[in-house]
């Protein structure tokens, strides 16, 4: 057994190793070095946490350890990049269910200690901790259970939703049940009274109860988002995962908990910040799902859709020296990741200078098209953010758009009365020329008619975005 | 329906209004094509790529006009033509109905439908049959080649083992199609190109070009683009303003380009006898203005004349068909999208439907009636958009005082909120216990540092970002631990299902991580 000093130094030391895991991400080489400090962070912190004083239970927990060790190397193995984003959502929701299982631990154990009255042995590390409080102490530890399982229960029930609308198991569109949010209002005021009943001596009922209205209200929250949305909500449920574990650390009076917590917290709540302001809208918006009404009638589009097949393109394309090729979530949908590195291979053989633009809310994931271009051996100097390239575009001769529509959409910048006015986009209208890659015409996810199609300079390629590249890389020369 | 296109009989005319390739997308739309013999031959086609295409070639003008339903021709009918044209048939052709009132009366009254190609309006969906940008960007390029011709230096500048040549400057006046093309062509030889137009927004379009704009100071602010995305007449002070600048100007420059036409007038004046004297010898001025009376006092049409100082003037009226192939294919492009928006069933039909705004607008006579001019297209046309009004630059002081009056508002909000915090913390602190705000340090200030560090994670690992803060939230475990001795098997439970999945989250993240920065590899 190792003392209590040994675990409190293993806490601090795990703690900067974390912030340092976390600052690496700052650059893709520093990166890979980065990721082990988190690795050796969370070793030295288990470890000397398993073998702190009045720890117990071996038998449940290492065997439990050694299987759920297994099934991560098995999911992290077998998972596909494009298959990323449902696989972060479903790890939120392990967050979210196991903050809710040791909350509820954390009650009782504390009923537990109260109804054995005087003397601690037998108990626990956490029960011993317990069975020291003082009455005010006690009652914080209730609030911070109450905090710790509703956070943790919506955390859950969003998590899964999230994970199937993703995995593509449950319907994307927005759907809610009839009362829209105000359910979510009232399982919330609900969820309030239960607490105050909790904190005034109520029995263990109220806390199921809570964390199952928490659980209804992250479900409903969910399903009334649609799919295009969903790196906001991704990044939200990251932040919750973390304040989960902030409040569990508050309750169970550890602090490594506590600021893991809080650095996971911070970081989705930065993402989810840079993601809104990615479109132009502010988070309640988001959350509570819709795009704002429009303030007027949408301008007018005049022309037509022109169409090209693809020699037009590869010709297009051989004449060019600048290429920037714009991604979007139909490229990960047509899996045209690599169709899209073997062209770019072939053009910059070829001495053209190939570049990519990446909306921040391109694909479903924050970064998502950034990872599946890795996969695909794109190298990632040549894959830019929307502010580094967007001043290029008028020195640009082809922009090729693949599945991306509203990040395109110049009607933000030139239309006030779009509902997505104001949003930043990529200026691609300013190249000389840009081939959409589309399956068919139609508008994108928010039904915005989008009048980047109709411009002079535009050629839409209809197909499917893999055939489509696929068909035209023999002809790039 | 039978689509023919006879021999230019226009003197000296050599283009053509069908190709071979333009012949076969006109199948497609399920019509025949007919061609005189060697139509095509002065521009480059001859009969046997015709018959290669499926084009029927006939002997003889009169059975062409006899056999065909809608002629194709490019100049305007000759009074011979005219008189061949009959009831139901059409005539596509450039037609100039406004100075031709005459031909026109004379089409009218024989019942057949004209439409004149260079009626066709200036909207963005017509664009592709625009027949008066394909020709005038032809003339412009070859108005650079004539000039070359004609110029007895280099248009690039060289420093070679025999001497330094400097660059030749050229002036384009009128920055239309025709002048843009000029600007582009003299400027990919190597020239140093000029341009003016009245019209303040095509600025951006003759920089982009790469010549330089000509500036007119003009307090007046005199706006000269009409409606229709074409110049309209000046007043005399802007023109006398104009005048002043090109004379500065004609010292200078070795080679003029003039181009500017304003629609239903004779050709404004603008580069007068004195300019002209005052050139250096050799010099060249092109003017494709020469067919409407010239921008060159001295012009005359249709001829190459030396000034006594040793200018040349260009007054060729013909640069398209100086270009024939080009030309005729451009040209034949243009009336083959006329005639596919006119048989938009592709049943071989012709629809000539009037409610269409670019078939009503370039129809000048149908069944026996005269219908120029159009009314207005129910599209505004291209072009007509305000220049942008200008921005005025903040003073050094202005920027000064925004700059202060952001850092103060900023200041404000920010102390604000750390009163705001401070009290909530200090009413916190009334009622919580010590221990309790021992942590909240702890929570406050990992905030902060985690705010402080995502900061600087570049956009490009943001879902690496996602994955590790999964795998280190997994820290979750810790509290599993802490409670899984527990003596209660229901506790013990709870937490033992806890540590699995909590170990899942770590294992998986990490490893998930690592996978996915070991792809980002640099070029």
């Amino acid at each position: 057994m190792l003392s209590q000093g040994f675990v409190s130094a293993a806490a601090i030391a795990a703690s900067v190793l974390f912030i340092l895991s976390l600052g690496g991400l700052s650059n893709q080489e520093k990166a890979k070095r980065a990721v082990w400090y988190g690795i050796v962070g969370m070793a030295v912190a288990v470890g000397f946490t398993a073998f702190g004083p009045g720890i117990g239970g071996y038998w449940w927990m290492v065997p439990m350890m050694v299987i759920g060790a297994v099934a991560g190397v098995y999911l992290a193995k077998k998972v596909d990049m494009t298959e990323m984003p449902q696989l972060v959502a479903a790890l939120h929701s392990f967050v979210g269910l196991a903050a809710v299982f040791v909350g509820f631990n954390a009650d009782l154990e504390r009923r537990r200690v109260l109804a054995a009255e005087g003397g601690s042995e037998g108990f626990s590390a956490f029960a011993a901790l317990v069975a020291e409080k003082t009455p005010a102490e006690l009652t914080f530890l209730q609030i911070e259970v109450v905090l710790g399982v509703f956070i943790g229960a919506v955390t859950f029930t969003g998590s899964v939703i999230a994970f199937g609308k993703l995995a593509g198991k449950v319907d994307g569109k927005p759907r809610q049940l009839p009362g829209g949010h105000w359910l979510n209002a009232g399982a919330a005021v609900l969820s309030l009274l239960l607490a105050v009943l909790y904190l005034n001596g109520a029995g263990f009922w109220t806390l199921l109860v809570l964390a199952a209205l928490a659980l209804f209200i992250g479900y409903h929250l969910i399903m009334g988002i649609g799919g295009a949305d969903m790196p906001v909500v991704v990044s939200m449920l990251n932040s919750y995962s973390g304040w989960a574990a902030a409040a569990i650390g508050f309750t169970l009076s550890n602090d490594l908990l506590i600021v893991t917590g809080a650095l996971v917290g911070s970081s989705g709540a930065i993402l989810s910040y840079i993601m809104c302001k990615a479109m132009n809208r502010n988070f309640v918006n988001v959350i509570l799902g819709g795009f704002g009404g429009s303030q007027g009638p949408a301008a007018e589009i005049e022309g037509e859709q022109v169409a090209i097949d693809v020699n037009g393109v590869a010709s297009a394309l051989n004449d060019a020296d600048r290429v920037v090729i714009v991604p979007g979530y139909g490229m990960a949908v047509a899996q045209a990741q690599n169709a899209v590195s073997e062209l770019t291979r072939k053009l910059r053989s070829a001495g053209k200078e190939v570049l990519f633009g990446i909306h921040p809310v391109a694909g479903r994931l924050p970064g998502h098209m950034n990872v599946l271009l890795a996969e695909a051996k794109v190298p990632y100097d040549i894959v830019l953010e929307m502010d580094e390239i967007n001043d290029d575009f008028a020195e640009t001769d082809v922009v090729i758009v693949i599945g991306s529509n509203d990040i395109v959409n110049p009607a933000a910048q030139e239309d006030p009365n779009s509902p997505i006015a104001g949003m930043p986009v990529l200026r691609v209208w300013e190249s000389r020329q840009v081939i959409v890659c589309k399956r068919g015409q139609g508008t994108g996810y928010s039904g915005i008619e989008n009048p980047l199609f109709f411009k002079e300079n535009t050629r839409m390629l209809y197909g499917d975005a893999r055939s489509s590249i696929d068909s035209l890389v023999p002809l790039v020369e | 329906m039978k689509i023919g296109a006879p021999k230019e009989s226009a003197a000296g005319e050599a283009r053509v209004a069908l190709t071979p390739e333009s012949a076969q997308h006109l199948q497609k739309l399920g019509h025949e094509c007919l061609i005189e013999t060697g139509a095509g031959t002065a521009a480059g086609f001859d009969d046997a790529a015709y018959r290669d295409a499926g084009v029927e070639v006939i002997e003889g003008a009169e059975a062409l006009w006899q056999a065909a339903d809608v002629v194709i021709k490019v100049r305007e009918p000759s009074e011979v033509e005219a008189a061949r044209l009959r009831q139901e048939q059409t005539l596509i052709s450039f037609f100039w109905p406004a100075q031709n009132e005459e031909l026109l009366e004379r089409c009218r009254a024989t019942g057949a439908n004209v439409i004149a190609m260079d009626m066709v309006p200036r909207i963005s969906r017509a664009q592709k049959m625009d027949a008066l940008s394909s020709t005038a960007n032809i003339a412009g390029y070859r108005a650079v080649i004539e000039a070359g011709n004609q110029f007895g230096r280099f248009f690039t500048g060289q420093v070679t083992a025999a001497g330094k040549v400097p660059p030749a400057k050229v002036l384009v006046v009128g920055a239309g199609v025709a002048g843009l093309a000029a600007i582009g062509t003299a400027t990919s030889l190597g020239a140093v190109v000029r341009a003016f137009d009245v019209r303040p927004e095509v600025s951006e379009q003759i920089e982009s070009m790469g010549a330089e704009f000509l500036f007119l100071d003009f307090d007046n602010a005199e706006d000269g683009s009409e409606s229709g995305g074409y110049a309209k007449p000046s007043s005399p002070e802007f023109r006398e303003k104009q005048l002043a600048l090109f004379r500065e100007q004609a010292a200078d420059v070795d080679i003029v380009i003039t181009t500017a036409l304003i629609p239903g007038k004779p050709a404004p004046k603008l580069w007068l006898e004195d300019m002209v004297k005052s050139m250096k010898p050799g010099s060249v001025i092109v003017d494709l203005a020469a067919e409407r009376g010239g921008n060159c006092d001295l012009t005359e049409p249709d001829q190459r004349i030396v000034t006594d100082n040793g200018v040349v003037i260009v007054g060729y009226t013909d640069f398209p068909s100086r270009m024939a192939t080009q030309a005729s294919l451009l040209y034949a492009t243009n009336v083959r999208h006329m005639i596919t928006d006119l048989t938009p069933e592709k049943d071989g039909q012709l629809n000539h439907d009037m409610e269409d705004d670019v078939i009503r607008g370039s129809t000048v006579a149908y069944q026996g009636e005269i219908t120029f001019p159009p009314p207005p297209p129910k599209v505004q046309a291209i072009g007509a958009a305000k220049p942008k009004p200008k921005e005025k630059e903040p003073t050094p002081e202005e920027k000064k005082a925004a700059e202060h009056a952001t850092f103060v508002s900023q200041t404000k909000r920010q102390v604000g909120m750390l009163a705001v915090g401070g009290a909530l913390m200090l009413l916190l602190g009334q009622v919580a216990p010590p221990s309790f705000m021992q942590h909240f340090i702890v929570f406050v200030l990992a905030c902060f540092v985690g705010f402080q560090v995502i900061w600087g994670v570049s956009h490009s690992l943001h879902t690496p970002l996602m994955a590790v803060t999964n795998a280190i939230s997994g820290i979750i475990v810790l509290g599993a631990i802490l409670q899984i001795g527990s003596g209660s098997i229901l506790v013990g439970l709870l937490a033992a299902i806890s540590v699995l999945i909590a170990t899942i989250n770590i294992v998986g993240g990490f490893l998930v991580t690592r996978r996915m920065l070991a792809m980002f590899q640099k070029s």
